[in-house]
């Protein structure tokens, strides 16, 4: 674990907005699947269609930098006690078992926020494409994070 | 996978149950991901931060559950066009979680939109949002 970090300025956390990932490639790979489909309880399918969820593992294994270093992106660690926002994932068509598949994508949003009860919080929101080997994109995943902020 | 429904606007999607969220297959899923948080396997871990004494479910893994009841009634996971949801609170080993939803609109072109949640004990919810399927 890492120690808390300082809050960004607001501009600082503006200046997100636009920043691309490195990207990378995923391979659904069937063992992948498999066992996968057995953590989730889905069925294990024989026709290579790949459990939508995979639209959200492919994007974020394939996003090129960890968690961790998304955090480190925003001005914050796990310290920070970082939570899920929102996850929205558009399957335009069924990802196929055994094929590589390009990510790209970038923060889209950065907007700072004050709770009652919360606090000042981020909430930094970015979105993943994830590409077939055809060039055609399969899937868009768009994800938020918010991160606490000490005053 | 199961037929094609005809739904109707109000229409209850059949519940999807899991008796009891297993902690074996959190390790399997910190491992896939190679997700270095602890509070998914190392209960100690989980005391110490004052979460309770049971690993903490990977979110992604709640979401699979209402797509999988989704495909249940759709006839294939494939039918999902879009799915977004909030996830609400944690979810711990041992948890009895029911997978529900509800049709909100009927369209034209065969799209569905549902209202979708997952719930502790059948009551509380762990995450809610919206999906969409094309059931043509």
């Amino acid at each position: 674990m890492t120690s808390a970090t300082q809050s960004p300025t607001i501009e600082e956390l503006e200046s997100l907005v636009g920043r691309q990932f490195p990207g990378g490639t995923y391979d659904l790979e069937p063992w992948r699947v498999w066992l996968t489909n057995d953590v989730i309880g889905a069925p294990q399918r024989t026709d290579g269609i790949a459990h939508p969820m995979f639209c959200y593992y492919a994007a974020m294994a394939g996003l090129g930098i960890s968690i961790d270093e998304m955090f480190t992106l925003c001005y914050a660690s796990a310290d920070d006690g970082p939570m899920f926002g929102e996850c929205d994932i558009q399957q335009l068509r069924p990802l196929e078992i055994g094929a590589t598949y390009t990510v790209r994508g970038e923060i889209t949003s950065a907007v700072r926020k004050q709770g009652e009860r919360t606090g000042t919080f981020d909430i930094v929101a970015f979105q993943l494409e994830v590409v077939a080997p055809d060039g055609e994109v399969s899937s868009v995943v768009s994800n938020s994070f918010i991160f606490p902020r000490r005053p | 996978m199961s037929a094609i429904p005809t739904p109707s606007v109000g229409d209850e999607l059949p519940c999807l149950v899991i008796e009891a969220v297993d902690a074996e297959k959190m390790k399997t899923m910190a491992a896939l991901l190679a997700d270095s948080n602890p509070i998914h396997w190392d209960v100690d871990t989980v005391r110490e931060l004052g979460m309770g004494d049971q690993p903490v479910n990977q979110g992604p893994n709640n979401l699979g559950y209402v797509m999988n009841m989704l495909g249940h009634w759709a006839g294939g996971a494939e039918r999902i066009r879009q799915i977004r949801v909030r996830f609400l609170d944690n979810v711990f080993a041992g948890d009895r979680l029911e997978a529900g939803g509800k049709v909100t609109a009927v369209g034209d072109d065969g799209s569905v939109d549902c209202d979708v949640w997952l719930a502790r004990d059948g009551t509380r919810p762990v995450l809610a949002g919206t999906a969409t399927l094309s059931l043509v």
